[in-house]
């Protein structure tokens, strides 16, 4: 390395900086050392440069710029401190509103009729026939067809049906009202003369309802046949009004009571 | 992690010399208060991803030339030019006269830099950056620092000869 090569490289040290760790940087200082024209060439460098890195670093800064910065960052904060509130309080309603929602189309009784899964043919079905699973009880036990009628319209369910054929000799025990939707549901029990457990009050089970509180309810007086929670069901509009016949079984077990 | 760092704390150490900074490249006192304060707003939404506290300052100092540079709109980088022929003799200007000039002078003449040395040449003086630390700052190659600061400086050396000062008193 000769003098001009040391000077170029020594053009951007810095005296009192990390500049002299570098290998090339340590090999012209060390030039400089034992070169005296060199030396007194890296002092004015040096000297320049120290002066040069003072006078940038007395660049006035703006006064009131720090507070500045740190209040307008606090006010940021609080404001967006603020705006998770409302956004949580967003997320809280949209979970409410989300949770009527699906209460609105799967609870089984007491929601709007109007439409959605909830009031379609096979949920009634499948919540009238869970209803004779065990544990329900009548609202009313009696053998008497008019008190039963009495009773029912009395709870605004309906009492004017009309009983299939092959159902007016079998024992009628009681009726309940149930709700469906915003509608009434006459539940009437019948024993069809199988032995049953002590326990047990009926075996034929008869539901109506208005044929316009259930979506699907078929046009039709020809009983349609389906399985439905283990029950044989036969199911047919009439007189303005679905009926819903359920018992153990199979479809021939069933057509004897039509 | 970056998280732990005191945002009042790092506005105390740091808004100086980044204001100086700022100050070099814009010009102009209000559009360098602006860009100060835009860069401590980004590190407060965004500085909790930066993993390494150590690099906060620099982080900062990169974020501050981004922001400028994305203020005048450039859609490119400034290109990697490789300057030669950097003199190894700069233009005669004495220590002496450097401490006579006063902050508005100083920066008049960094001003009449041409931005692409402007940067360079700032952080060289303001924070003694290593030429690595420029490159990581500014984007640009290690050789194309080296080559700015050499021409950067004898461009100023120029322009401060040419600058009266008053005589010492």
């Amino acid at each position: 390395m000769n003098r001009d090569e040391a000077k170029q490289i020594l053009l951007l040290y810095r005296p009192g900086t990390a500049d002299a760790e570098d290998p090339e940087v340590a090999a012209a200082l060390a030039l400089a050392k034992d070169d005296p024209e060199l030396s007194r060439w890296l002092a004015e460098h040096n000297a320049r440069q120290t002066a040069l890195r003072e006078k940038f670093r007395q660049i006035p800064v703006l006064a009131g710029l720090k507070e500045q910065i740190i209040s307008e960052q606090a006010a940021k904060s609080r404001a967006a401190s603020h705006r998770n509130r409302i956004v949580g309080v967003a997320a809280v309603a949209a979970v409410l509103i989300s949770l009527l929602v699906l209460a609105h189309f799967f609870l089984p009784f007491g929601g709007n009729s109007n439409g959605g899964l909830a009031s379609t043919l096979d949920h009634y079905k499948s919540q009238m026939t869970a209803a004779t699973s065990s544990g329900y009880s009548m609202d009313l036990l009696s053998s008497d067809a008019g008190k039963v009628q009495a009773y029912l319209a009395g709870k605004q369910a309906p009492a004017d049906y009309v009983l299939p054929a092959g159902m007016q000799k079998v024992a009628m025990m009681g009726c309940a009202a149930k709700t469906w939707q915003n509608s009434k549901a006459a539940m009437i029990c019948f024993r069809t003369g199988k032995p049953l457990p002590h326990d047990q009050i009926g075996d034929l089970w008869l539901f109506v309802v208005d044929r316009t509180a259930v979506k699907d309810a078929p046009d039709s007086s020809a009983p349609q046949f389906a399985k439905v929670n283990g029950l044989m069901t036969a199911t047919w509009t009439q007189g303005g009004k679905l009926y819903l016949l359920s018992t153990d079984g199979d479809e021939s077990d069933i057509k004897k009571f039509l | 992690m970056a998280q732990s760092v005191d945002f009042e704390n790092l506005v105390s150490s740091y808004y100086g010399t980044l204001y100086q900074f700022a100050l070099s490249l814009t010009r102009d006192e209000a559009e360098a208060c602006d860009l100060t304060q835009e860069t401590f707003c980004i590190w407060a939404a965004k500085g909790h991803q930066l993993r390494d506290v150590s690099k906060v300052k620099t982080w900062l100092f990169t974020t501050l030339h981004r922001e400028f540079l994305g203020s005048r709109r450039r859609q490119t980088r400034f290109p990697h030019m490789e300057l030669e022929h950097a003199s190894a003799e700069l233009p005669a200007v004495s220590p002496a006269t450097i401490y006579q000039l006063d902050s508005e002078q100083l920066l008049e003449a960094v001003g009449q830099l041409d931005e692409t040395y402007r940067a360079a040449i700032m952080l060289f003086y303001l924070q003694d950056y290593s030429y690595n630390e420029i490159a990581e700052i500014l984007g640009i190659p290690l050789g194309t620092v080296k080559s700015r600061l050499t021409r950067g400086l004898e461009k100023l050396h120029h322009l401060m000869t040419n600058i009266q000062t008053p005589p010492p008193s």
